[in-house]
């Protein structure tokens, strides 16, 4: 029964996607990729991925709708007709690598198969391991954060990458400041409803951010859907209250500093393993008793990822926002 | 019992999902966006029953606070799209 909701939820998102594809209408094609990120979350719930699933609801949800919109009101709404002279090489190119992908696809096991390569690799020493050597509840946290530190530690620095890079796109120096003076004070501040029921949801959001953060352990969460749901709260203080009073509670000079301090607490653990004697991200070296040691320091390096990737999205928000249309 | 609330919630979504795709007009996209999300939290609180999971009714909490900021973003990118529109018109007609 399961694999028929996942099938006919698999079918909505092909439906989906093709009509983001066929659509002229940048603000339509907005619209249904939000669609296309429920639907998705929803498979990713379906197939027991709850960490991704949170992932997907928090920045799928709420925040890329905010920045895809932010981005559409600085550009048009309608997308030019595609040139069409390469279209046969493109049909021709796709058409192959999708034949490809579904002859790929007679190899691969049933889902959930235990016999099925991935849960012969490493996965099962992995679920042994998280029991013994640091008992925490869930394996992917675990994983995350301690047995595979290293492309965590990757990620964050992606994402601080990534952040860099799209505020030295949109960053104009000179002409940011006359603008979000005169743009940002409106918002939405004259829509009352929406302004009260907002705030009221904010400390909730804030909150429930807090919880995701600090409950990853134990259940679906970790730094980065607790960073995006931080982000999301003070994104909704943004859109109600105005753009000067979200920058004047944090302003951009400290959402700069926290992209640097996350990443820079992640590695400053990796670093302090091993000056306690350890390897570099091991963690059982940080208290005396190496179990301790491991929940201290996933704890912290969660907290790391959480920093960057709240300063990443509200910088990129900001950055929107200070071209002064949105 | 789940089984036939998750079916007329995915039932739901595909009318939705029509809707959005056929529009209309653009308010039409913005309620249907809006009713997937709230089916979405339905589906997957139903869902962490299903699987006798109830922890995972995080998920739909996240998603019931989170939902609606897109929506008021939508407000928010009208108003700004009106005020130009109208400022637009203001510079022509000079």
């Amino acid at each position: 029964m399961t694999i028929v909701f996942g099938v006919f939820l698999l079918t909505l998102m092909l439906v989906t996607a093709i009509a983001i594809v066929r659509t002229q209408n940048l603000f339509v094609a907005v619209m249904l990729s939000g669609i296309f990120s429920l639907l998705l979350a929803s498979n990713f719930f379906l197939l027991d991925a709850a960490d991704v699933a949170l992932t997907e609801a928090a920045v799928g949800a709420g925040i890329s709708t905010v920045l895809y919109l932010s981005a559409l009101a600085l550009s048009a709404q309608h997308e030019h007709a595609p040139y069409s002279s390469h279209r046969l090489i493109a049909l021709a190119v796709v058409s192959f690598t999708t034949l490809a992908v579904i002859y790929a696809t007679f190899d691969q096991p049933r889902v959930g198969d235990p016999a099925a390569p991935v849960h012969q690799h490493v996965a099962p020493w992995y679920l042994e391991m998280t029991r013994d050597a640091i008992d925490i509840p869930n394996v992917v946290t675990a994983v995350l954060g301690s047995f595979r530190g290293y492309d965590t530690l990757g990620e964050v620095f992606v994402v601080f990458t990534a952040g860099i890079g799209v505020l030295f796109l949109l960053d104009k120096p000179g002409a940011r400041h006359s603008q979000t003076q005169t743009v940002g004070q409106v918002r939405l501040r004259h829509y009352l409803i929406p302004r009260l029921v907002g705030r009221m949801l904010i400390p909730f959001i804030l909150l429930f951010g807090l919880y995701v953060q600090f409950h990853g352990e134990y259940g679906p969460g970790g730094g980065f859907q607790a960073g995006a749901l931080v982000a999301a709260s003070i994104i909704l203080y943004a859109l109600l209250e105005g753009e000067t009073r979200a920058l004047r509670a944090l302003p951009r000079r400290l959402l700069t500093l926290l992209i640097a301090s996350g990443a820079l607490l992640y590695c400053g653990v990796g670093v302090a393993g091993i000056l306690l004697g350890g390897n570099f991200l091991d963690y059982s070296v940080l208290a005396d008793d190496p179990v301790k040691g491991q929940q201290l320091g996933i704890i912290l390096i969660e907290a790391g990822v959480g920093i960057t990737v709240t300063g990443v999205l509200l910088s990129i928000f900001h950055a929107f926002a200070a071209r002064g249309r949105f | 019992m789940y089984y036939a609330v998750t079916i007329a919630l995915l039932v739901t979504m595909a009318l939705a999902l029509l809707r959005a795709l056929l529009g209309p007009s653009v308010y039409d996209r913005v309620l249907a966006v809006n009713m997937i999300g709230t089916k979405t939290v339905l589906l997957l609180s139903v869902l962490s029953f299903l699987f006798g999971r109830p922890d995972f009714l995080d998920l739909a909490l996240a998603y019931a606070l989170i939902n609606f900021i897109g929506v008021l973003a939508v407000l928010e990118f009208f108003r700004v799209r009106a005020e130009q529109d109208k400022s637009d018109a203001n510079t022509e007609s000079r």
